[in-house]
């Protein structure tokens, strides 16, 4: 034991200088009758957890994928000032599994991801979020790298009748962009409600000072949504619950991507029916029912180029779903049982005018033509535990099919490029893990999974269009085989009241079948957007590897002085790649490289948080230090560019007024630094990566009444 | 115990990141092939073009200068002692000529050339109408020889823009194009709405003299030379004060074009 805190001791001495970061993954905060409380140390084999409304509202977000970049080893795409997409170990798009409450999907309109998952839901409507990285839950389908599950708040039922309101106003410097957010709940023993509605709007923001040069971005947004959830108790162990949201936006700017988004509405429905205390076994059976439908037209209005090329996209994206559930126990054997599917349709047209010589052309092409994948999957959950043992175990086998009304022929010395749009496949996922309790503070957990992902709508069927991160038009491959991860997750954990808590996590992830792209020859087809350097296609590639680790550290919470400590990092290869060799624009010859890098890989990073807390632990100041490595392990197939590592510090304040109010207030990027991140994209017509914002002063108050 | 074998196994854990980061190397594919680039030069009687300057004299007559030349050719074939042919489209098989763009004066062709003795070379002068199809290139300076709609679409097979002295002495802009001709119903030619056909003017030309071999590992260049002057003669005389400075709406005047661009291109120096 002597040596194991000579260890701790060590561990926080020689990583405190390298390892620091601020990530919110400490603060304990009282939810109706929840009480969430440092979520790195969840019960489960793999790293799971659970992210608060309060460590949401501390963090000053207009962005939920923004917000995920906090968290240990999730990273994300920022391709403008908001809708940033989340990447957890260097998996992305459809490799992760995001859903909105506990299984409601939501298939993304623009095929540029403009509207990522993350963006269809607000920041100010969520109750936690949960992660799960690696393919280990699989209630909400299948999963190649991870799950995100955003929980919105949800109505309960009072025993007399109340009514309560939250509201929230908040202002940040540099955009100028203000934010707010009103919801009125409450209730009585049969029927309970909540109505909120939000409003945001943000200007240009200005890129942190380079050489005394301040680079102000088109990335200005307009957003605003409601939501509506309205509860019956029909008997004292049944409810139903109907939802409702709509979300919408306007003119939300893009400088990575060669359009902006026009408007999105996007609207959700779902009904949740709950039958509890069924009997001795079978505790509670839930049913699920959704709709969301994403309505998304982007065009480049605002493009230097729009007088010569005018482009506008339109496309409908419509996902509907149900599961059904079964939770069982019997002892201390859990087992929760379910089937569900979903249903995804999709449609889109792009319209393309060129003016030359004084005349103009137009012409319609289709990015989806009436595309369609359907989903059913069976699922089965089992937890127990004995003697210094838990166990858990997934199973799930999903039937997908897929099909469009494409009539693209693309065929070449008997190369198929493009045919035949229909496929179909059976998929089996599973996972295992057990947890060995050395003592009452430590532990060590081995996990095992495979997940299957199916390919996705973009990467059976988009049809040229550049939605990469390396400018080319890409093309569909409705021939794309399902991508296979074989993982493997070791976590220690060790927590003591006094002393912390402290988990170390390393993994394995061996990917067959991963969908990565090639490039086309012009002579088979040629790009559609201006400025792009070619077309690629998506294929699966022989496989690939991802391994890492991720350490984490919260100090104890009944302490005023309390610190984090999060560092990650995640090492991405592919064995064996092409790499064309070019001059000037053309294609002059190919070589192989192997062992390259995977492109879009985040670096090491490490983040240190110090916060007090005073008066009556109503005053907490808190500061955050961010570091992050280089990136040099790029691809160079892909002649992916070195990103420069940067620091950043912030600091904020949280103030309780009285019962009623709170204030949070502070500074981001203090020191006004210019960076970007890895994973950002690069300027449209330019080689430079769109830098992150600036300093920014923000304040926000909330109301609870 | 307990200890030294969790110690151990965090240090398993960091190792195995740091000793899995595997080295990035790059190996040429090997194959028996060579590689050849073609090398665009521009002379008008015999000597290199000179651009700008009013100095040359056509076969009609005319004095007249060059102020920008731009073309494409498409489906080069090499034609191979043993009879097989060499099709050039692995990566791309249309190509782009600009005399104001020194880039798109070589191309280095992607494809691997089989070892061996060839005889001769084959291009379409312009592209064929299969392939030639309205918004296929969307990027300067292809975008730039786009043909409108109207006329048939596509894009331009050549621009051969200059200026020349016309009858009364007056210099006068002429823009030599060729593309997709038009018939109309009657002699309005500028009405399109008249039109009742279209006449596909690309050609194919093979060039004399053009023989060569190709070892294994080598790249051999082919400089291919565009004889300007040849453009206004053999078969026809071709007379800028006849036709105007306009004729992409002329279907006459570019078939002339057409059936004088076969002896247009020789082949200059292979090595």
């Amino acid at each position: 034991m002597k040596i194991l805190k000579k260890y701790l001791f060590f561990l926080n001495v020689v990583l405190f200088p390298f390892y620091l970061h601020s990530q919110d993954i400490k603060d304990t905060v009282k939810l109706k009758s929840i009480e969430i409380k440092d979520s790195l140390i969840k019960k489960y084999s793999y790293i799971a957890s659970d992210i608060s409304k309060t460590q949401i509202q501390n963090s000053n977000t207009h962005d939920i994928g923004e917000f995920l970049r906090t968290v240990p080893n999730v990273s994300g795409l920022r391709k403008g000032g908001i809708a940033v997409d989340p990447v957890i170990r260097g998996f992305r798009y459809s490799e992760l599994n995001v859903v909105l409450d506990n299984g409601i999907k939501i298939e993304n309109g623009c095929p540029n991801r403009m509207d990522p998952v993350s963006s269809h839901v607000e920041a100010d409507d969520i109750e936690k979020i949960e992660i799960i990285k690696g393919p280990y839950t699989l209630r909400y389908g299948s999963s190649l790298g991870g799950v995100l599950n955003f929980v919105t708040i949800k109505p309960q039922k009072y025993d007399e009748f109340e009514i309560h309101a939250n509201a929230m106003y908040g202002f940040e410097t540099n955009w100028n962009g203000q934010k707010e957010h009103i919801s009125v709940f409450g209730g009585y023993k049969k029927i309970y409600f909540l109505f909120s509605g939000g409003y945001k709007n943000y200007g240009n923001y200005e890129s942190g000072n380079l050489d005394d040069l301040d680079t102000t971005y088109n990335s200005s947004f307009e957003k605003y949504n409601y939501m509506g959830k309205v509860g019956f108790i029909l008997t004292p162990n049944q409810n139903i619950l109907f939802s409702y949201s709509n979300i919408r936006s306007n003119d939300v700017l893009y400088p990575a991507l060669p359009m902006d988004e026009v408007s999105d509405n996007t609207q959700i429905g779902s009904i949740d029916y709950s039958l509890k205390n069924i009997g001795n076994i079978i505790k509670t059976f839930d049913i699920k029912i959704y709709r969301s439908d994403v309505n998304h037209i982007m065009d480049n209005s605002k493009r230097s180029n729009y007088s010569t090329k005018q482009m506008i996209a339109e496309v409908d994206a419509i996902n509907t779903g149900g599961r059904a559930e079964l939770n069982l126990q019997l002892n201390k054997h859990k087992i929760i049982a379910g089937l569900d599917f979903e249903d995804i349709a999709k449609d889109g047209e792009r319209i393309m005018t060129m003016q030359m010589m004084g005349t103009s052309s137009t012409k319609k092409t289709n990015l989806w033509n009436d595309a369609l994948i359907q989903n059913s999957g069976l699922y089965a959950e089992y937890t127990t535990s004995f003697s210094s043992y838990e166990i858990n175990a997934s199973i799930r086998c999903d039937y997908n099919k897929a099909t469009s009304k494409d009539t693209l022929k693309l065929v070449k010395d008997a190369i198929e490029y493009f045919d035949d749009v229909s496929s179909q496949s059976l998929n089996l996922s599973a996972n295992a893990g057990i947890t060995k309790k050395i003592n009452d503070h430590l532990s060590i957990s081995l996990a095992l999974c495979r997940g299957v992902r199916t390919p996705n709508m973009l990467e059976r069927y988009i049809k040229l269009l550049a939605v990469g991160y390396d400018n080319y038009d890409y093309l569909g491959n409705p021939r794309l085989k399902p991508e296979i991860n074989y993982e493997a997750d070791l976590t220690l954990k060790y927590s003591k009241e006094n002393l912390g808590a402290v988990y170390l996590n390393g993994f394995y992830s061996y990917v067959t079948d991963y969908i990565s792209s090639v490039r086309i020859p012009p002579s088979i087809i040629t790009s559609q957007t201006q400025g792009v350097l070619g077309v690629k296609q998506f294929a699966n590639t022989d496989h690939v590897t991802f391994e890492g680790f991720e350490l984490g550290y919260t100090s104890p919470e009944q302490f005023r002085l309390n610190t984090s400590i999060v560092a990650a990092y995640t090492y991405g290869v592919i064995p064996e790649d092409i790499k064309y060799i070019t001059s000037g624009t053309q294609v002059i010859g190919e070589t192989t490289v192997i062992n390259d890098a995977l492109p879009e890989i985040p670096p090491f990073e490490t983040t240190l948080g110090i916060s007090y807390k005073f008066v009556k632990r109503n005053i907490t100041p808190k500061i955050s230090i961010r570091i992050v490595a280089d990136q040099r392990h790029t691809s160079v197939a892909l002649y992916e560019s070195y990103t420069p590592g940067f620091a950043l510090l912030n600091f904020s304040v949280k103030c309780k007024i009285n019962k009623f109010a709170d204030i949070n207030a502070g500074i981001n990027n203090i020191f006004d630094r210019a960076y970007y991140e890895h994973l950002n994209r690069k300027i449209v017509g330019s080689t430079g990566k769109l830098y992150e914002p600036g300093r920014v002063f923000f304040i926000n108050l909330y109301v609870n009444i | 115990m307990k200890v030294f074998c969790l110690r151990n196994l965090f240090l398993i854990l960091i190792m195995l990141v740091i000793f899995s980061c595997k080295k990035t190397q790059e190996k040429a594919t090997v194959a028996e092939t060579g590689h050849i680039n073609f090398l665009f030069t521009h002379n008008v009687d015999d000597q290199p073009l000179n651009t700008d300057t009013m100095m040359y004299i056509n076969a009609a007559g005319n004095l007249y200068e060059v102020n920008q030349l731009m073309y494409f050719i498409s489906d080069v074939k090499l034609y191979k002692s043993d009879g097989t042919i060499k099709v050039i489209d692995d990566w791309k098989n249309i190509n782009y000529v600009d005399i104001d763009i020194p880039s798109t004066l070589t191309w280095n062709v992607y494809d691997s050339i089989p070892v061996g003795a060839y005889d001769s070379i084959s291009f379409t002068f312009g592209i064929n109408a299969e392939k030639n199809k309205s918004f296929m290139f969307v990027n300067h300076p292809e975008s730039n020889m786009a043909w409108p709609d109207m006329l048939g679409g596509g894009y331009h097979y050549m621009m051969l823009n200059g200026k020349w002295q016309d009858s009364i002495n007056q210099i006068e802009n002429f823009n030599f194009h060729l593309g997709i001709g038009q018939l109309y119903k009657s002699n309005a030619t500028n009405c399109v709405d008249s039109i009742y056909a279209y006449v596909q003017n690309y050609f194919n030309v093979s060039l004399p003299n053009s023989s060569f071999t190709i070892t294994e590992g080598t790249t051999r260049n082919i400089e291919i030379i565009m004889n300007i002057d040849s453009w206004f003669k053999t078969p026809h005389i071709y007379n800028h004060n006849y036709w105007g400075g306009n004729i992409m709406q002329i279907q006459p005047a570019m078939q002339m074009i057409k059936e004088n661009g076969y002896d247009v291109f020789s082949v200059g120096n292979i090595n």
